[in-house]
């Protein structure tokens, strides 16, 4: 899923400001929790008692769809509501956001998100972390399934650099070193041999800009 | 939300069927208790007891009541059973809530009022004789009486009781059996004809029938004690002097036949490794002796030759001094001048065969000898036949003939049997059978069909989750130097401690089948979730946190619920991001109606609390001050920012959610997650200086006090924050 966070209310207010009628778009795709139309719901209440603070009212129009990601979805849901709407609030990663705008270039789009990485969730602990940094050149067949490029701090596909102590990475002790866990997974699977294979350095055109669909 | 709830029928438990399997869901103590207490929904009443004796006493009382009606002997089984226990699903985790200790603290302030307990009303209908006095007869007696039936208990022997009258009185006190059995008797308008013979030398089941009897239940239990045997031959030397039957000292024992130092500074040994030996083993060594105990089985008590006595049995006897020979049997009793001297014991190498059946094979070339002045034997008990075989009620083979299912004879109509006799078992057991008959009974002088919906299968509940298990209570014995006596040794619960395990229970099964908190009248009724498909984005969220497993996402399809697994929280409903559940009572869309009525009619500084029902139902009926709101809620974690934002929207000055302590939680996990979704929602707040205004607070439903305190210590931090912004 695409990991995002709430900006701030501040920032949001001042995108918002200078208009009245507001549409906030959810997005039930792929972020978690998905920010769908209860997330629009609250946002907008807050941002109402936010504007009642400054003497500030809004009229916020509110709907959700199933992914902002696509433009045969977002022309065909948006266009029939866009109506009067003055400004559109995304609540959608950055794909969303750009997807309306580029198809309602006349209406202004603001995120009201900040969007991070492709990750997972830790229920349990309430956090979210990288687990795909988007390569082109996909090396979890090799490593147990566990992605070295986005794991790994420095991004590293042949093995520890060495600054790994128990089992943390030498930049941030917090952080698990991917590198542990490769082993430690292919320990379990028998097969650590796995490790002596050598790969040669990435190509980082391989991540691209464009694919055939 | 509150208002259905004096409905008093509302109350009564459901049996909920488990639709993908067809099957009763109950939680498995309830499926382990032959009589299917509703255990989990009283274990709910006494977790929620107040602290004063004097205001819980009513409540205990009618907790007692609740369980009478199903269990009319249940202080005896107080003390003696805990068949529950083995299959609570806290045992693998910490251990078992124990049960049995929460009935008997039950028992204190319930025993002295049973004896004044209303009487049933009198029975009209026909009449019915149960020949034998022991729990299987007092059970029917007592169903039927319920049912309106006149009952006539024949008993051959002075008093009743059967098999009870064996337990001896340190683990079962004399009173507390006569005062149940007395009450039993009389509040079922039982007749009691003691010193009653049935067979050859007295009555006969026409006897019965002439009398105006419609039905008969036999349960005359196994009154003899077996013999030694070995090889399927007799053991020679039972006839010596020093030889008895476990069984008889401990009837003398109870009865006061006994001298307190009869066995002084004698070696006693006792044969047998169930239950009822380890009872004679520490009767004897109560009486004075050195006692020890031999048996057939091994020490391992999870094989399937492990000795079979309980753990508590084992335990109790090692600490006063008794010692315990596995894994022999007895050959040989050897006498001297008639009198008992010695056992001969070779090795037991197995007591079961491979089909399962009592089969002990020994290796006669590894013998010992166990000397001693008193050789008792308690190897188990047998029926005695010669009544049944009088009146035509054995086989070809000579075993009952019975439907297994009504109890009721297959050679003489009208004539049910059930308990020990039946099936040697415990008492409980012995009681359910007696239920069976009355059933049955009831259904054949109805004329009615005598098996229809009566053949059942359960499914025991699941174990819900939790953040943490709490350790299970050890229990309390006196010191082995105080409690060689016949006084009990075992130490009861006080209220508090009775509290404490109570609040243990997982609360595993339905909703529905237990309704403690309807019955408590907090609650109207058992709330349906609401799954509005087309919203449904199925992101999972609901089957994450639902604590019960109800929600299920399976691949390919949509989320569903198992109604019978959700406690209607409404966790999930605050927790779903595409506003696609609901819950009944509870609609979105009602508390939202709720929050613009309180906030139009509060005179300010407006202040709306969320309560939990279960934190805070001994004040739910309380007045509110003008500038108080209420919504009351299934748990805490029902409440959603959008209904808190929704307030704040509508003019309220602050907001206060008040949950259970966390280890108080009802569903275990509501508190936690009620307070995660108040401090979420107050660090967003904290952008817009709002955060003063919401507050999250948790409370003891136990100590309604503590309510008040949190209001009002909110109330003035809204008041200063007010004045302050005012500024």
């Amino acid at each position: 899923m695409i990991v995002t966070t709430l900006k701030p209310l501040d920032e949001i207010m001042d995108f918002i400001s200078p208009y009245k009628n507001i549409m906030i778009v959810g997005c039930d795709g792929c972020t978690q929790p998905p920010r769908g139309i209860k997330e629009a719901e609250t946002l907008s209440q807050l941002l109402e008692l936010a504007g009642k603070q400054k003497n500030k009212e809004f009229n916020f129009k509110i709907i959700t769809m199933a992914k902002q990601c696509d433009s045969y979805l977002v022309t065909s849901i948006l266009e029939p509501q866009t109506e009067g709407v003055e400004a559109i609030l995304s609540l959608a990663c950055g794909i969303g956001v750009q997807e309306i705008a580029e198809l309602f270039s006349g209406i202004p789009v603001f995120p009201a998100q900040n969007t991070h990485f492709m990750g997972a969730e830790d229920r349990e602990a309430g956090t979210l972390e990288e687990r795909c940094a988007g390569c082109g050149d996909c090396l979890l067949a090799l490593t147990g399934g566990i992605c070295p490029v986005a794991r790994c701090t420095k991004g590293l596909i042949n093995g520890a650099c060495g600054g790994s102590k128990n089992g943390k990475c030498e930049l941030n002790p917090e952080r698990d070193c991917g590198w542990v866990l490769i082993y430690e997974q292919l320990k379990k699977q028998g097969k650590l041999q796995n490790l002596k294979e050598f790969r040669p350095p990435r190509d980082y055109q391989l991540g691209g800009w464009r694919v055939m669909s | 939300m509150n208002k259905m709830a004096s409905q008093k029928e509302r109350a009564q438990v459901e049996e909920v069927i488990n639709e993908a399997s067809g099957k009763i869901y109950l939680p498995p103590c309830q499926i382990a208790c032959p009589i299917g207490e509703d255990i989990q929904r009283t274990n709910a009443m006494i977790a929620l007891l107040p602290p004063d004796i004097q205001e819980a006493s009513s409540r205990i009382i009618s907790i007692g009541d609740e369980i009478y009606d199903k269990n009319p002997l249940f202080p005896i089984c107080s003390y003696i059973c805990g068949l529950c226990e083995k299959e609570c699903n806290y045992k693998d985790k910490t251990g078992a809530v124990r049960r049995r200790m929460l009935k008997r603290f039950l028992n204190d302030y319930y025993l002295p009022y049973l004896e004044t307990k209303p009487p049933l009303p009198l029975p009209t209908k026909e009449k019915v004789a149960l020949i034998g006095g022991g729990p299987g007869s007092l059970m029917c007696a007592y169903m039927l009486g319920k049912k309106g039936y006149q009952v006539t208990i024949l008993e051959r022997g002075s008093q009743l009781g059967g098999a009870l009258r064996y337990i001896p009185k340190y683990r079962l006190p004399g009173n507390i059996m006569d005062t149940t059995i007395d009450a039993l008797i009389r509040i079922a308008h039982i007749e009691v004809k003691l010193g009653v013979r049935m067979g050859t030398d007295g009555k006969t089941l026409d006897d019965l029938k002439n009398e105006g009897h419609q039905a008969v239940f036999i349960a005359t239990g196994t009154p003899n004690s077996r013999s030694l045997t070995i090889e399927g031959k007799g053991v020679a030397g039972e006839e010596l002097d020093g030889v008895m039957f476990g069984l008889d000292l401990l009837s003398d024992g109870n009865q006061g036949k006994l001298s307190p130092q009869l066995f002084q500074g004698k070696r006693v040994i006792v044969v047998g490794g169930g239950n009822v030996a380890f009872d004679v083993a520490r009767t004897a060594r109560r009486l004075g002796g050195d006692a020890s105990i031999v048996c057939l089985e091994c020490e391992d008590k999870s094989s399937r030759d492990g000795i079979p006595a309980d753990i508590e049995e084992i335990e109790g006897a090692s600490e006063e001094g008794i010692r315990i020979t596995c894994s022999r049997g007895v050959e040989e009793i050897i006498g001297e001048g008639g009198k008992f001297k010695k056992i001969k014991c070779p090795q037991c190498i197995s007591v079961f065969d491979e089909a399962g059946l009592f089969n002990p094979k020994f290796n006669y070339s590894d013998v010992i000898y166990l000397e001693g002045d008193v050789l008792l034997v308690t190897i188990g008990q047998a029926p005695e036949r010669a009544f049944y075989q009088q009146e035509g009620l054995l086989d070809e083979r000579g075993r009952l003939d019975i439907d297994q299912l009504t109890l009721m004879s297959n050679r003489q109509e009208g004539v049910f049997i059930g308990g020990d006799v039946r099936r040697a078992g415990f008492a409980a057991e012995a009681m359910r059978d007696g239920i069976i008959a009355a059933e049955s009974i009831d259904r054949y002088i109805k004329g009615e069909d005598l098996k229809a919906g009566r053949e059942k299968e359960y499914e025991g509940a699941a174990i819900p989750e939790r953040k943490d298990y709490k350790p299970q209570p050890e229990l309390v014995w006196a010191p082995v130097d105080e409690r060689l006596n016949f006084e009990p040794f075992e130490k009861g619960f006080t209220l508090e401690q009775a509290v404490e395990e109570a609040k243990r229970c997982l609360y595993c099964g339905p909703c529905k089948s237990c309704k403690a908190c309807v019955a408590l009248e907090f609650q109207p009724d058992i709330p349906k979730i609401k799954l509005n498909e087309d919203l449904c984005i199925q992101c999972g969220n609901c089957v994450f946190y639902c604590p019960y497993n109800a929600a299920k996402l399976e691949s390919p399809g949509a989320v569903s619920f198992n109604l019978s697994a959700c406690h209607g929280c409404g966790l999930c409903i605050a927790m779903c991001p595409a506003i696609a559940l609901d819950l009944e009572y509870w609609e979105r869309e009602r508390i939202s109606t709720l929050i613009s009525q309180l906030a139009s009619e509060m005179e300010q500084p407006k202040i709306l609390v969320f309560r939990c029902q279960w934190a805070t139902f001994p004040i739910l009926n309380d007045k509110p001050s003008p500038n108080i709101g209420y919504i009351d809620l299934p748990c805490a974690s029902r409440v959603d920012e959008f209904h808190i934002l929704e307030a704040f929207q509508k003019g309220v000055d602050g907001i206060l959610v008040m949950a259970c302590l966390e280890e108080d939680c009802h569903r275990g996990t509501g508190s936690r997650w009620a307070q995660h979704t108040v401090a979420k929602l107050k660090k967003k707040l904290a952008e817009i200086g709002l955060q003063d205004r919401l507050h999250f607070c948790t409370v003891s439903s136990r100590h309604p006090g503590e309510f008040k305190n949190e209001l009002t210590k909110f109330y003035q931090s809204v008041e200063a924050v007010g004045s302050k912004e005012s500024k």
